[in-house]
């Protein structure tokens, strides 16, 4: 038998081998580039959360810094759209007296995707 | 015409293998690579909220240890430029994270009027105290007034967030 009647077929059988190997490692690295889409849009609206809570945190305490005993005071709730903010309201929150134990307040904001974020903040009167 | 199809060069065997098994590579590495960013995305997503429950829990601790201070019997003395420094710690639990605040009152006179300035540091309370200065989390100034007896008024003078 000739050489190139030996060599019959190989080149169809590498060719064959080559498509199911890429289309594998193909299959991989598509789903890697997915996962990592989507790890990337959490961690945004992670920062997104932690950046709206924590402004929102810094606005309640600077409300409570205007606080008289038996007083209320306001909140310059942050103007990010989509996001919504509990934990303390705009107007009538109460003032404790000074020699009162902080009031912990427990804030939330839950942001446009649904995703929320909650943490404890101690506020006093001056 | 008669054309003459020639079969593949002996010499080139196998070359498709190769350039398949070299593209596995390259591809394997760039998923890997793309896990593992993945992967790094998710465990800052939990450490940003580590650290600002962390932080709002030092912030909270000093306000606490502010508040217990206040008129308590070391504060009805007369604090004066000759009074000694005071010291003491409070500790608290917010946001889950259980925090030590240690505090120094120093006592000096500013244009003839006594003052009453306490430093606050508030770290871990972490089973090795003190607060070492590596370890504070927030560092605050409060002046409280007035220099002797309970105090009506508090002043923070400074808040630095150090880690």
């Amino acid at each position: 038998m000739n050489r190139a009647r030996r060599d019959v077929g190989e080149t169809l059988l590498e060719i064959v081998f080559t498509i199911v190997i890429i289309s594998v490692t193909i299959t991989a690295l598509v789903s890697s580039m997915a996962t990592a889409a989507t790890a990337g849009t959490a961690q945004r609206r992670s920062v997104q959360l932690d950046v709206a809570i924590r402004n929102y945190a810094e606005a309640v305490k600077a409300g409570a810094q205007s606080c008289v005993d038996g007083g209320f005071y306001a909140v310059n709730i942050p103007n990010q759209a989509g996001f919504s903010f509990s934990g303390a309201s705009a107007t009538g929150n109460p003032c404790r007296s000074p020699t009162a134990p902080p009031t912990v307040l427990t804030l939330t904001v839950i942001g446009p995707s649904g995703s929320h974020a909650s943490m404890q903040l101690a506020v006093r009167t001056p | 015409m008669n054309i003459r199809r020639s079969h593949p060069q002996h010499k080139d065997s196998g070359a498709a293998l190769l350039l398949a098994i070299g593209t596995v590579m390259m591809i394997g590495v760039i998923s890997a690579s793309l896990a593992s960013a993945a992967t790094s995305s998710l465990q800052n997503r939990t450490s940003i909220e580590a650290l600002r429950n962390r932080e709002y829990a030092a912030d909270g601790a000093i306000e606490q240890a502010i508040t217990s201070l206040r008129g308590s019997a070391p504060f009805l003395l007369d604090c004066t430029a000759a009074s000694g420094s005071m010291h003491g710690n409070d500790f608290t639990l917010v946001n889950g994270v259980a925090m030590r605040v240690d505090w120094v009152n120093t006592c000096s006179q500013v244009s003839g009027y006594n003052q009453r300035n306490v430093m606050f540091s508030a770290c871990l309370d972490t089973p090795s105290p003190p607060c070492a200065s590596a370890n504070v989390i927030i560092r605050a100034q409060v002046n409280f007034e007035p220099a002797k007896g309970p105090a009506t008024k508090t002043f923070v003078q400074s808040w630095s967030v150090n880690r």
